[in-house]
């Protein structure tokens, strides 16, 4: 697609709701350092934050500010009182409260981690909760993989028009150091199209979902390819997967 | 003048971030003194619940605590990448509580750091805010509906026509309408 024809689309893209086939094609533009796009994206991101800040709200409690800063370990205010005939004893104090704070700051960091932790979790259950939702569908298609050959991996793909596609494997080795695992949507006779970034657990089990309309009768196979962090734009490796529809 | 203020005013954040990334406690205080309000202020306009807004206003500010050494501060705008990891907080949150059960986009990667690289702080003053509160109150109805459904629900334009029951096509040519509208009511005070 020409820029002309991804122009309009700047903003969509800026706010994560660009579909395929532009959201791929804007990505592929972006990846080259296009001259047109990539300013048009940056000044879409300026517009879409603005979008946010103008929801203009109530201020928030007064017990906020001060939870949030407790919450990472740092005091609501700052006070630097020394008094010099002391300074000596200070120093003495200073050291068990240093070691004190430490400690806290320790904790207060656990905690932060945790509630990352959690809110990750309950990402996940949604993922999950989508991904129930795919194979309870009664139109999803499955289609099976790894059957049959010496070499793992092995699992299924489960495939449904609207909500997209899901991968369930095993015996998929982690993948090394700068690597990860991208998925492709192959359709009949054309080019592959990114799928999403996954990574499989160290029991070697892995579960992806790409959310995404998807044709039935014009795809070819689902596909996985071990590539470099972050992903690229067009398969780099033979496949480690191929599920052929 | 005024672009003498704004590279002090973006100076100010990226010496904001540097303190961030080493610890600073203080940092973190300045940070939530300069935007805890706007980040509020999205969220609830996300979640609806003043007291959910409260969690997930502590969990935004605690994730840019925790990541802000991957952000180049010579070139980031901790502004607006607050402003993301905060929006996206609340839209999983809403993902969360079953309240969307579908969704065809990859959302976290909105707030990767590097996609916050040479923007300009100036986009979130008062000024530039109050001329966007004011065009999209301008838009039609529908319109103003569809880019909200986008921006404050995360939805594509697919969502969106089933949840408008409108044909895709018809939500496409709103959504195409309305930021067009909106790029040129802006024009004279966003970066061209």
């Amino acid at each position: 697609m020409t820029c002309d024809e991804l122009r309009p689309d700047y903003v969509l893209f800026a706010m994560g709701v660009l579909e395929d086939p532009e959201r791929s094609e804007l990505r592929a533009h972006l990846e080259r350092g296009c001259q047109v796009c990539t300013p048009g994206v940056i000044e879409a991101r300026q517009l879409a934050y603005t979008m946010g800040a103008s929801a203009e709200g109530p201020e928030p409690s007064k017990g906020l500010r001060k939870r949030i800063l407790a919450s990472a370990g740092a005091p609501a205010k700052r006070r630097w009182h020394w008094p010099t005939a002391w300074q000596a004893a200070a120093a003495m104090v200073l050291l068990t409260i240093g070691l004190t704070a430490y400690v806290a700051r320790n904790r207060a960091a656990e905690t932060a981690a945790l509630r990352e932790e959690i809110a990750r979790r309950g990402t996940e259950t949604a993922n999950l909760r989508e991904a129930l939702s795919l194979l309870q569908a009664p139109e999803t298609r499955e289609v099976t993989f790894g059957e049959g050959k010496p070499a793992p991996p092995r699992g299924r793909v489960f495939i449904n028009q609207s909500s997209g596609v899901l991968l369930v494997a095993s015996n998929l080795p982690a993948p090394p150091a700068g690597k990860i695992y991208e998925m492709w949507i192959i359709p009949k006779g054309g080019k592959p199209a990114p799928a999403g970034l996954f990574a499989s657990s160290e029991d070697g089990t892995a579960l992806h979902l790409h959310r995404t309309t998807i044709s039935l009768a014009t795809t070819g196979a689902i596909a996985v390819t071990l590539e470099r962090a972050g992903g690229v734009d067009a398969p780099t490796s033979q496949p480690v997967i191929v599920a052929a529809l | 003048m005024l672009a003498l203020l704004l590279a002090v005013l973006a100076k100010t954040d990226g010496d904001l971030l540097v303190r961030l990334q080493k610890r600073d406690p203080q940092a973190l205080a300045e940070l939530y003194d300069r935007y805890g309000k706007m980040v509020y202020g999205l969220i609830l306009r996300i979640v609806s619940d003043t007291g959910t807004t409260e969690d997930l206003v502590q969990e935004t500010f605690l994730r840019v605590w925790n990541r802000a050494q991957g952000f180049d501060s010579e070139r980031g705008a901790v502004g607006p990448w607050l402003m993301a990891v905060a929006r996206n907080r609340a839209i999983d949150y809403l993902r969360s509580q079953g309240r969307r059960i579908q969704s065809s986009v990859e959302f976290n990667e909105t707030e990767h750091p590097s996609l916050f690289a040479n923007l300009q702080t100036e986009m979130l003053q008062f000024d530039v805010i109050k001329h966007m509160k004011t065009a999209l109150e301008r838009l039609d109805g529908k319109q103003r509906k569809a880019i909200e459904l986008a921006y404050f629900e995360g939805m594509s334009q697919t969502e969106i026509a089933e949840r408008m029951g409108q044909p895709l096509g018809t939500v496409k040519t709103w959504v195409r309408r309305a930021l067009q509208q909106l790029r040129e009511e802006l024009g004279g005070v966003a970066p061209a």
